[in-house]
């Protein structure tokens, strides 16, 4: 666990070390204590849930934790807003979460075209260099194209895919079932796809696209792909597993907390939706 | 010609009449083309770069902005000026024209885009978004020319524009910009990048250290030491009285990066004292890391340390352990064994391998740097700690992750090499890095997985692995090459088994070499006219893949591990012997390999058939491959047994015969090295390269201009003689020319003669060296090194300020230091001395008994061919004390810096006194002792010389043991009795000793030397010249 723990990091944060050094006591407390506690009879239940309780985190880690989030997902008004508040320094400059997040937009909203573009402006080495992220982009452009002259004449899209797909996925075998799946789209009817292909019109493919771009975005950045939030919730997924797996004591069911209360990320900015994958 | 019409975006923007409109043009021909690089290719032969230059030099402005805007106050981008704008996208279109692959790099450097990119990185003169572009532009470059079929070309251009003496100050404004911001941040990893990727030559790397970029990395990695709340307690308070407490930095911001930092300051530093000191003293170091005596908080931590003290498991030091030392662990160090003497064979001259071996094959020098080493270390370490950087680093070698680790290894290895380690390191270094270096390097080493073999680019992760496992062998490779202790560690911890598995994997076939080609809509498109176009406008070769790069990288790092490794044990040659290398390395020797065959197979003695020219199925090695693999030959060869088996059934002969005629000649040098151990020690060799004609070739090298071929070359040829018989001899002095030999042992020139041809002459010393010190004439003439040099450090803190007498005092132990190293005439000086003593090595040898009635033939041979009188005024001549005006140098320090040269300290004339080397002198007294042993005649002729024998007389108090001992021979052969006839003569030639006190002498030796065999010796010469026999017959 401790490995696990130590990856754990938050730039910009003085107290980082002490926030790990709690988290990594908090677990080892829990766990220790429920070993001894397993032979005894006593309701573990209430001894965990109460023992959860006592464990006061920081308000400042918490706080940390937030902006972490708020700027590794591309939220930068409420990422200002919060330092404001929090009295917190900014993770990063202001523009370059903006950027980010307009990128994930166009994405979203499917101008892949301007996506791109902005890309270059914001990094041009990123495509140069990342030819992977290039032809997904690429082909999420295709996709769109083929959504847009869906039932009439589809020649934009095949030239499209003859100039900039056709090229890679001949020398990049790995590229060419994806392509040839897309390719397929232009010659089925929309309405009646096999899942696979009609999953390339849904949303997740503009969604997954998105974040594979925010991801090599950051990591050019030479930082941590993703919140440090999304590591600790894995990381207390994969506690849980392996207290149940040793057969520890353990509630039957740990509510992460997200749904009880309606947590402040899903109600306060309802504009920036929150993805979680 | 039917031109095919010019693509509408570089009309667009050779039509733009404003900057706005370039801009926007630039915009849209960005977007086209990154990421395709069909769309580049096609845009190059349309003359697109040619266009891009133009802008760039049409845009770039006076440095009229150099009042002091400072560019981006933390985060903050400026807003840029319109021409900015398009400077911005002129250069990161050209850094994307760059990434598309080694192909553009021709066109680009036709285009002459270097020297257009280099005033963009002044951050005075540009807004710090444009410096980024034309950074990321320089490394793209550079990490493409990585590939390139030919990148010595661009690497070396590179380096000659980015290390001249404008650009080294516009980088170290870089690295000295003091923001957390992560443009600022990038821009100094780049620049990190850069030097530690082009920085090859002694020549950049002084460039380097000298123009004050060394104290700028330092200034950076001091401020990590900060931002860890690692500096040593009480800094401040020390460096308030230093003077220093103002280059204390402020903490390293999160964005920085360490490991880049680490690499350029080791790549700097490396295989040199003077540089290595320099970055020790630099002022933010100083002032981070005082030397300070330090009480552990906590009872425990002393403990541990009292307790190894107590048990004798820790030298009892001087000084206490400094604040650093508590983040290491409590080490045990045993007192060092006590040396054994050694009895070298009588005849043979001692190999100098012994002696080679304290260099390893990366600092392998003959310019005398290490003879000089350990006399100086003596005097120094006692006067001056060991600075708690060094225990800093082997802590962030067990602290950080990846590559940080590989880095602070590298640079805490330079600085070890170079002496400025306290010598208890070696344990720390042997417990605690080693390990941690192996494990890095058995984690990494995984299969690269098809795709990936075939991939023109991959993904960062998998470059990242690729790094750690290129650098970490070459890593150990300098940080074991010395060291039996770190040997040992090494080999226990298994690098044997590992090293010849990653050799092995090195010469696993590769699929592809070159990336595929893309496949096109209309192909025959780009085809024709390209022959007509300017230089510009025609894409050149296509680089390989990444994954090629990679194991051709692998085999040379893998083979200086190999050589590393083989320096000092027998053991661990058998071990890699063993471990089937000799099959790889003998390969590594060709320039176009074919398939190694291990020791099983070896029947089948087809050679790898060069089917496909292109694409040979083994790669093709480089020049550093084959110099890696001349190395390793040669400390493998070190061991006689596996010369005579391994490496004569391997047939090593033949290919590393081939290289002595190499057009390169640092290949030249390497391959001589490795012949020297080849054919001494009755090498089964010798035959096979005589037949090949190795005496003519040797003979050859050794008239050549170049000192370290000459050298290694003499060398050789005094190994060879030494097994040949007379007929032979004679005709290989005959090859060499009496004359030649003459002029080689003796130093007749005058010293100005000697330092015009230091200036001459193309030097490069030893291959992998990189020591070739004058080779781009950086040091032509003297005005340049003997200008005064001073210290940047000392300005940091702005003119007017009072300079720390700390500093001050540093100072002037670096202008010594550098001037040991960079003095064409010290250097020129050394070569010499090292080729007389290889001279009279040769001469010593010629005499070597071969079977007895043949040596006075050989001695007369000798005799008539060199002259009697004048060989024995060479020798003479040798044991001469000689002064020597230095040139009105500026006198350093008083003090010598040499172990033979001192310094009366006149200030502007200094005079230098050179006595005679120890090896020079056994050399020479051996020389005496075989023509004494050949008839009485010649003992005769040799006890009549008595001003040589009273120059001998000197060294009977040499220092060295090896000295004494040859002159006890001397003696006992001088007294030998041959037969009846020659009783009268024999009791002439010992009273004639006595008469010149040699028995008084003697007798003393006898009675009180330190060593045994100089003690055994003195008696039998005693013995010899008190034999009643003599009394007799005396008058």
């Amino acid at each position: 666990m401790s490995t696990a723990l130590s990856h754990l990091e938050i730039p910009g944060l003085d107290n980082d070390s002490t926030f790990q050094e709690l988290v990594l006591a908090h677990f080892r407390q829990r766990f220790g204590r429920m070993n001894s506690s397993t032979s005894t009879a006593i309701p573990a239940y209430h001894g965990f849930e109460k023992r959860v309780a006592d464990v006061k985190a920081p308000k400042s880690d918490i706080n940390a934790l937030i902006l972490d989030y708020l700027t590794m997902e591309g939220y930068p008004k409420a990422a200002a807003k919060f330092c404001k508040e929090a009295n917190l320094q900014p993770q990063q400059p202001d523009a370059s979460i903006q950027a980010r997040q307009s990128i994930m937009h166009s994405i979203h909203s499917g101008d892949i075209e301007t996506a791109i573009s902005a890309l270059n402006e914001l990094d041009p080495e990123l495509l140069d260099t990342n030819p992977e992220l290039h032809f997904a982009l690429l082909r999420l452009q295709l996709v769109e194209l083929i959504r847009q002259c869906s039932g009439r004449d589809p020649t934009p899209a095949v030239e499209f895919a003859t100039k900039n797909l056709g090229p890679r996925a001949a020398a990049h075998r790995e590229f060419l079932p994806d392509l040839e799946q897309t390719m397929a789209l232009i010659i089925f009817p929309h309405d009646k796809l096999r899942p696979e292909l009609a999953a390339l019109l849904s949303s997740d493919l503009r969604r997954n696209t998105a974040a594979k771009v925010n991801e090599a975005v950051l990591a050019r950045q030479n930082q941590r792909r993703e919140a440090a939030i999304r590591q600790l919730v894995r990381m207390r997924a994969w506690a849980e597993t392996s207290a149940r797996s040793d057969k520890m004591d353990l509630p039957e069911t740990l509510d992460f907390g997200l749904n009880a209360e309606g947590t402040e990320s899903r109600t306060d900015s309802g504009h920036e939706p929150m993805i979680m994958t | 010609m039917a031109r095919v019409q010019s693509p509408p975006g570089l009309a667009q923007i050779q039509a733009a009449g404003t900057y706005s409109e370039q801009a926007v043009a630039l915009r849209t021909l960005r977007d086209e083309i990154i990421g395709h690089v069909q769309r580049k290719e096609e845009y190059v032969q349309h003359g697109i770069l040619d266009v891009l230059v133009e802008i760039l030099q049409n845009s770039t402005r006076s440095p009229k902005r150099s009042s002091g805007k400072e560019p981006s106050q933390a985060g903050q981008p400026t807003a840029l000026s319109e021409d900015d704008v398009v400077r911005l996208l002129a250069l990161q279109l050209l850094a994307s024209f760059a990434n598309g692959g080694s192909a553009f790099l021709a066109p680009l450097h036709a285009a002459g885009v270097v020297p257009a990119i280099i005033p963009a990185i002044s951050p005075n003169d540009n807004p710090s978004q444009v410096v980024l572009a034309a950074l990321r532009m320089l490394s793209s470059m550079t990490a493409s020319a990585r590939l390139a079929q030919d990148a010595d070309k661009t690497t070396s251009h590179l380096a000659d524009v980015l290390f001249s003496t404008r650009s080294l100050e516009a980088l170290c404004a870089i690295l000295s910009q003091d923001s957390p911001d992560f443009g600022i941040q990038e821009q100094k990893r780049l620049v990190a990048g850069l030097i530690s990727r082009l920085c090859k030559t002694t020549k950049d790397q002084n460039a380097l250290a000298e123009s004050g970029v060394l104290d700028a990395l330092a200034t950076i990695l001091a401020s990590f030491a900060v931002a860890r709340g690692e500096v040593i307690p009480g800094a401040e308070v020390l460096g308030r009285a230093d003077g220093l407490v103002d280059f204390i930095p402020r903490p390293a911001p999160p964005g920085a990066d360490l490991a880049s930092v680490l690499d350029a300051l080791s790549t700097i530093v490396v295989h040199s004292r003077f540089r290595s000191y320099l970055l020790l003293q630099s002022p933010s170091i100083l002032a981070v890391f005082p030397w300070a005596e330090f009480t552990a908080p906590a009872p425990e931590t002393r403990a541990a340390w009292i307790a190894l003290e107590t048990h004798g498991l820790r030298p009892i030091r001087p000084r206490g352990p400094g604040a650093m030392d508590f983040l290491l662990p409590a080490i045990p160090i045993l007192p060092p064994k006590a040396r054994l003497g050694d009895f070298p064979p009588l005849g043979a001259s001692p190999s100098r391998e012994a002696f080679a071996a304290n260099s390893n094959l990366s600092s392998f020098r003959f310019t005398g740097v290490e003879q000089s080493r350990g006399e100086v270390d003596d005097e120094e370490d006692s006067e001056e700690p060991e600075s708690p950087l060094i225990p800093w680093l082997i802590h962030l070698v067990r602290t950080t992750d990846d590559l940080e680790r590989v880095m602070a290894a590298s640079l805490v290895a330079s600085l070890f090499k170079a002496g400025f380690a306290s010598p208890d390191r070696e344990q720390y270094l042997a417990m605690l890095v080693i390990p941690v270096l192996y494990r890095l390097l058995s984690e990494n080493d995984k299969e690269v997985p098809t795709p990936i073999q075939r991939a023109a680019t991959v993904d960062s992760e998998t470059t990242l692995r690729w790094t750690i496992m290129e650098r970490t062998p070459e890593v150990l490779a300098r940080l074991v090459g010395e060291s039996g202790t770190l040997q040992k560690a090494a080999s226990e911890c298994g690098v044997i088994k590992l090293v010849a598995k990653l050799l092995k994997d090195s010469y696993a076939p590769h699929p592809v070499q070159l990336p595929p080609k893309l496949w096109s809509a209309n192909p025959d498109r780009s085809n024709g006219e390209t022959k007509e176009l300017p230089p510009s406008r025609q894409l050149g070769l296509p680089g390989r893949v990444p994954a090629y790069a990679h194991k051709i990288q692998m085999r040379e790092s893998a083979l200086k591990l190999v050589a590393a490794m083989a320096t000092l044990n027998h053991g661990h040659r058998d071990a890699l012997i063993e471990a089937d290398v000799a099959a790889y390395v003998v390969e590594s020797l060709a320039p176009c390999p074919g398939k190694p065959k291990s020791s099983k197979d070896k029947s089948a003695s087809e050679k790898g058939t060069g089917t496909d020219k292109d694409q040979p199925p083994y790669g093709l090695n480089p020049k550093t491959v084959i110099i890696a693999a001349c190395h390793a030959t040669r400390t493998l060869a070190r061991g006689p047994s596996i010369v005579r088996t391994t490496l004569q059934d391997h047939g090593f002969a033949m290919p590393v015969y081939q290289l002595l005629k190499h057009p390169d000649p640092d290949v030249q040098i390497a391959a001589s090295s490795a012949v020297i151990n080849l054919v001494s020690n009755l090498s089964p060799m010798v035959k096979t390269l005589l037949d090949a004609g190795i005496m003519q070739t040797l003979c050859e090298h050794a008239h050549s201009l170049n000192p370290g071929l000459r050298l290694n070359a003499l060398w050789a040829l005094k190994h060879l003689v030494a097994d040949l018989g007379n007929d032979l001899r004679k005709k290989c002095l005959e090859e060499l020319e009496p004359g030649w030999l003459v002029q080689l042992i003796s130093d007749d020139r005058s010293e100005e003669e000697s330092r015009a041809r230091a200036r001459a002459e193309h030097r490069r010393t030893d291959a992998d060296d990189d020591e070739d010190m004058e080779s781009e004439g950086a040091y032509d003439g003297d005005s340049d090194w003997q200008r005064d040099w001073t210290w940047p450090g000392l300005n940091i803190g702005g003119p007017g300020r009072a300079v720390s007498p700390r500093l001050q005092q540093v100072s002037a132990k670096l202008t010594t230091l550098r001037d040991a190293e960079v003095n064409p005439t010290r250097r020129a000086r050394n070569d010499s001395l090292a080729i007389q003593e290889q001279g009279l090595g040769f001469i010593r040898n010629l005499l070597l008994l071969p079977s007895n009635g043949e040596l006075p033939d050989m001695v007369d041979h000798l005799f008539t061919e060199v002259g009697q009188d004048r060989l024995f005024a060479i020798l003479a001549d040798k044991l001469k004390v000689r002064v020597v005006n230095a040139f009105g140098r500026r006198a350093t320090t008083s003090g010598s810096t040499r172990g033979r040269d001192v310094n009366n300290s006149n200030n502007n004339n200094t005079t230098l006194v050179l006595y005679p080397q120890a090896r020079i002198v056994e050399n020479l007294t051996y020389i005496l002792v075989h023509i004494a042993a050949s008839m009485p005649r010649h003992r005769q002729l040799v006890v009549a010389q008595t001003d040589l024998l009273k120059l001998l007389g000197a060294h009977l108090g040499s220092k060295d043991p090896g000295v004494r001992r040859a002159l006890c021979q001397l003696f006992t052969n001088l007294t030998w009795l041959e037969d009846d006839g020659d009783k009268q003569p024999c009791a002439q030639r010992a009273s004639e000793l006595k008469r010149l006190g040699f028995l008084a002498k003697l007798e003393g030796m006898e009675q009180g030397d330190a060593d045994l065999g100089v003690r055994e010796r003195a008696r039998a010469a005693i013995d010899q010249m008190k034999k009643p026999t003599l009394k007799d017959a005396q008058w």
